[in-house]
């Protein structure tokens, strides 16, 4: 079986300094594979990559047996690949529901024109965005729904905007989630629900989910599989636990600080 | 060659003038990523200040002090009530916005023009004004350079520039003000974690700025004569047209655009026509932009994403 | 850090908020209730208001649009000429919200669209080629060329981002201005063809006409105006709730993040300078035919300022913000024309001020009474010592009358002196924003004096001047006090 996404000896430099260095990486359909490793490894880069936003290089990004490298963002969205972003990119200043059914944009076809007119086909397909971005929101309880709707998403929590990121993405219709640090910054219970939360979304929805992760609880309780890079390079691939205790991955988290001090 | 000697004076004089009120601009952009409009307005106001103390002394036809000293009065009297201006400017129509959205303080600035514009036209009238500039000194002292002949005043002006741009390069690159302004350019945010007082340094930017804008207001008067209260805007567009080719933010830029506006309006005015002047100018603009979107020597800046 | 970006009302995050919240309400509640909080309107006609709130936008627009059907019958012939200018601008506010309001694109070219559809409409509709062609061909072949043009701008710009835009379509407008004013004739063309005319611009421009139906009164270019521009409030509404306008606030709020959710930025951002650049130019070419022709200082900078004000000052991204904006800033002027209105305006206006800014009534009461008080001894004093000083006539008016044997009108040669009051009045206004407490009632009461001397002596007897003046003071304050506008609605923007 194919898998859902395949990167092959991906390289990528800023100036002088190796990002990303020959990276091999797959993920297979409803398959959830985490991606650790210290600041600085090149994680959001590798994520920056696969949506486009930097060019590799050299190397390939496979979706779904096709390339993806060397299209725009949102051409690369619409091959059905989502993310969420580490430093948290609601648009602010539009409401909960509406971040939701902007995501939808690429999905619809009613132009201007109809729009402004609000032919029939664009009232159905307006209708139809609403719906599916309600369903989007139910996914996470009753956190997203009701009087939220309406609220512009600066008046969320950080958590909620967290929430919300993700349900936006899912409203894409992708097949592979991205997620970036998605419990960074929530406390223990938070923590716990979004772990959760990924589960459900790979068993209810059937996302393939590539994460990057940095709580050791919530890589442990969502992987199927765990990535851990060191200054762009793959330095350990298997179960948590066979890289969790791998010695090269506990080097590259405390080896070179504990030695030198 | 004659003529292209003396276009290119020309050109060299204009030049000086704009770099210098280009660099306000410049400044002001580098710290507030801020496009200071009524810089123009501050400039205007200087000039007018410099006729003022003209004025006070006795006029260009029998002024009471020797024309070096009132030369110098003139300077520092444009620089006081210029530098004052910028400095309020600062305080009372930017500073609040500090927080607030992009769009907000351009359209202050905008507010502040016409204010500004409106309030020189309340104390001065419309009419045009004039320093009378070769009654104070002769048109035929100077120095002679093969064919031609330079009028000490552009002299003046010129050497004058230069030495004003040396200064404040050395002050920008040396003291710990000019560092400070640096950084604050660079990363306000992160100076001021680093202790920088950016208050103070907005402060500096805008006195050093409008005090440079009022030198350059009173060197347009003395070399081309009139002043009056819209003389500003044209003025403030070209030096901002400068600022922008040289690449907004940077000193250098500034002072190279200035001296490269100067010289394009003047070949333009001597070889084609002065009715093309801002058109040629303002293409000059839009080519350099759409080659290079930074200007001649202003850097990109880094998106993080 | 995203969090620092909070609007100062977000509450901490709720330590419940986590699995132990079964009910699913936490922290954002009582913003929900604080954000019905704002629409609870005070005073008397709240009622009104808040009915008029709960109507469907469909209903409130034919509310407004019957009131302004009204006017004609309301205002003199003169009047209608106003309310026309007002349209105008409503019509160009509209079309630079979409680019500016909605998509975020600080497109400071805007003006030159709407120059280009007016000089593009009298050239194909005046004896300057000569060409006459008829209005109904006119208008989409200007329509589609002005949007074009729009494209072909944008196209040029679209490497460039935030304030190089706005400086490169800056220049562009001022380029447009140029080339009308200097380009007669096209290079290479015949000596005969005088395109542009110049300085002089092009009169005698061709009414609209539609099939032997002219537009040539006031009232039927008043009455074609307001239905194009309902038709194009419709669509424009329409459009925001759309797939479109989502996406361009999507943008403006994060076009990295909009690209990332299938969003194709170029196109969109292509689309609004497009929609915009059209709107401007259709404008264009009502505004030849209602002016009978077209000149080059109707699309300078100052122009594209008013526009812009009348957007930024209704509300930016707010359709009946704009209209509004469009509303002040149209008939601002036309009020400062009179002096009576003007003074009337002036001393409403600083009445108001105080009212609302100064808060213990004692204090206003003391400002009020201490700038009467202040008046007299002033004009006692002077009155002893220096008799010039009251030797001056007041201006015509109920108001002047009354306050010229209070405040001092100052004679002929002495009227110079109003230009230190006036610097003096600045400065004190200026002061009273840093003093506190009962220094700024002692600021005040001069300040307030000094201000109606000037008004009194100079500003009362120079419109255009104190327009200007007044205008650009309250971009300024509008901007330090409620930078949204009237009716926009806050934002939280992440730098």
């Amino acid at each position: 079986m194919t898998p859902v996404l395949e990167i092959r000896e991906l390289n990528k430099a800023f100036g002088g300094l190796q990002v990303i260095q020959d990276l091999d990486l797959a993920v297979s359909s409803e398959e959830i594979v985490s991606i650790i490793g210290p600041n600085g490894a090149g994680k959001t880069t590798l994520f920056n990559m696969i949506t486009g936003v930097y060019v590799p290089d050299s190397g390939d990004i496979i979706m779904e047996g096709d390339s993806i490298v060397g299209l725009a963002p949102h051409k690369i969205a619409d091959r059905g690949i989502a993310r969420t972003f580490q430093t948290l990119r609601v648009f602010l200043n539009m409401t909960v529901k509406e971040n939701v059914m902007t995501a939808e944009y690429g999905a619809t076809k009613a132009r201007a024109w109809q729009s402004a007119l609000r032919t029939p086909k664009a009232r159905r397909e307006e209708r139809d965005i609403a719906q599916l971005a309600e369903e989007k929101l139910a996914f996470f309880g009753d956190r997203l729904m009701g009087y939220r709707w309406d609220q512009p998403a600066y008046s969320l929590s950080y958590a909620n905007r967290r929430r919300l990121e993700i349900a936006r993405a899912t409203a894409t219709n992708p097949t592979l989630l991205l997620l970036d640090e998605p419990a960074a910054g929530m406390n223990p219970a938070e923590t716990q629900e979004m772990t959760q939360l990924i589960g459900r979304l790979r068993v209810e929805a059937g996302y393939s989910i590539l994460v990057i992760e940095h709580d050791m609880h919530v890589v442990e309780g969502i992987s199927d599989r765990v990535i851990a890079l060191d200054h762009g390079l793959k330095i350990a691939e298997g179960t948590f636990d066979d890289v969790a205790t791998a010695p090269q991955v506990i080097e590259a988290y405390l080896g070179y600080g504990a030695a030198k001090k | 060659m004659e003529f292209f000697l003396q276009q290119t004076l020309n050109g060299l004089t204009l030049g000086s003038v704009y770099a210098l009120l280009a660099i306000g601009y410049s400044m002001v952009y580098g710290i507030l990523k801020l496009l200071n409009f009524a810089h123009g307005e501050v400039y205007m106001f200087g000039a007018f200040a410099g006729y003022g103390v003209l004025t006070l002394l006795g006029g260009p036809a029998s002024p009471v002090v020797p024309v070096w000293l009132l030369l110098i009065l003139m300077f520092a009297g444009s620089m006081v009530v210029s530098s004052g201006i910028g400095v309020a400017m600062e305080r009372f129509a930017y500073r609040p916005l500090r927080n607030s959205s992009r769009i907000a303080p351009l359209i202050s600035a905008i507010g502040v023009s016409f204010f500004l514009q409106a309030s020189a036209l309340f104390l001065f009238s419309a009419g045009f004004r004039t320093y009378e500039t070769p009654k104070l000194i002769d048109i035929s002292t100077g120095v002679t350079v093969g064919p031609i002949h330079v009028w000490l005043v552009r002299v003046l002006v010129i050497v004058g520039t230069a030495v004003v741009m040396v200064a404040l390069t050395l002050w920008v690159n040396r003291s710990r003000t000019g560092k400070a302004v640096r950084a604050v350019s660079f990363d306000r945010e992160a100076a001021e974690m680093m202790g920088v007082d950016v208050n103070h340094v907005i402060v500096v930017t805008f006195l050093i700025g409008s005090a440079l804008a009022g030198i350059s207001g009173v060197m347009t008067a003395l070399v081309f004569g009139r002043i009056f209260h819209f003389m500003g805007f044209i003025a403030g567009l070209k030096a901002f047209t400068a600022a922008v080719v040289g690449g907004i933010g940077s000193i250098p830029g500034a002072m190279l655009g200035g001296l490269l506006i100067g010289m394009a309006e003047a070949y333009t005015t001597g070889y084609i026509s002065s009715t093309f002047q801002n058109l040629i100018v303002f293409g000059l603009l839009i080519l350099v932009l759409l080659i290079k979107p930074t200007g001649l020597l202003g850097k990109a800046q880094l998106v993080k994403v | 850090m995203p969090e620092s970006s909070h609007p100062p009302e977000t509450p901490p995050p709720d330590p419940v908020e986590g699995g132990e919240a079964p009910t699913g309400i936490g922290v954002d509640e009582w913003v929900a209730r604080s954000g019905e909080s704002d629409q609870g309107y005070r005073g008397l006609t709240a009622p009104a208001r808040r009915a008029f709130d709960h109507l469907a936008p469909g209903w409130r627009l034919a509310i407004a649009a019957l009131a302004a059907a009204t006017v004609p019958y309301l205002v003199k012939p003169g009047g209608v000429r106003i309310a026309i200018g007002i349209l105008i601008l409503a019509m160009l506010a509209l079309g630079l919200n979409v680019v500016v309001g909605w998509a975020g694109l600080l497109d400071l070219g805007f003006v030159a669209f709407f120059g280009f559809g007016a000089y593009f409409y009298a050239i194909v509709a005046s004896e300057q080629l000569p060409a006459h062609w008829p209005t109904w061909i006119a208008l989409p072949i200007i329509v589609f060329f002005s949007g074009a043009l729009g494209v072909l701008v944008s196209l040029a710009t679209r490497r460039l981002v935030g304030d190089y835009l706005a400086i490169l379509t800056l220049f562009f407008s001022l380029i447009f201005v140029e080339i009308v004013r200097n380009f007669q004739r096209l290079p290479f063309v015949s000596e005969d063809l005088n395109l542009t005319g110049g300085p002089n611009g092009i009169p005698g421009v061709d009414p609209w006409d539609f099939f032997g139906f002219t537009i040539n009164t006031f009232n039927r270019h008043y009455y074609v105006l307001l239905a194009l521009i309902v038709l194009l409030i419709i669509a424009l509404h329409n459009l925001s709730s759309s797939r479109t306008g989502r996406a361009w606030r999507a943008i403006r709020d994060d076009v990295l993040a909009a690209e990332h959710m299938t969003m194709p930025v170029n196109n969109l951002m292509l689309l609004a300078f497009a929609a915009g650049a059209a709107i401007a130019g259709f404008t264009g070419t009502i505004f030849a035919a209602v002016t009978v022709g077209v000149f080059p200082t109707s699309f300078t900078l100052v122009f594209l300022i008013t526009i812009y004000s009348a957007v930024i000052l209704g509300g930016s991204g707010s359709i009946p913000g704009v209209l509004l904006g469009a509303l002040v800033i149209g008939y601002l002027p036309e009020l400062l024309r009179s002096p009576r209105l003007a003074g009337g305006l002036f001393y409403f206006g600083l009445l108001v001020a105080l009212v609302l800014l100064i808060k213990p009534r004692q204090r206003l009461v003391a400002v009020l009474g201490g700038v009467v008080v202040f008046g007299y001894a002033v004009r006692l004093v002077a009155a002893a010592i220096w008799p010039d000083a009251i030797t001056g006539t007041a201006a015509e008016g109920f108001i002047s009358r009354l306050l010229d044997g209070w405040v001092l009108i100052l004679g002929e040669n002495v009227r110079i002196i109003t230009n230190v009051a006036f610097i003096a009045a600045i400065a004190g206004a200026l002061a009273v924003t840093v003093v506190k407490g009962w220094w700024q009632v002692a600021v005040l009461i001069p300040t307030i004096y000094l201000g109606i001397l000037v008004w009194e002596n100079r500003l009362v007897f120079q419109p255009s001047l104190t327009r200007q003046l007044l205008f650009g003071a309250l971009l300024v304050i509008m901007m330090a006090v409620r930078p949204q506008g009237l009716l926009g609605k806050k934002r939280v923007e992440i730098t």
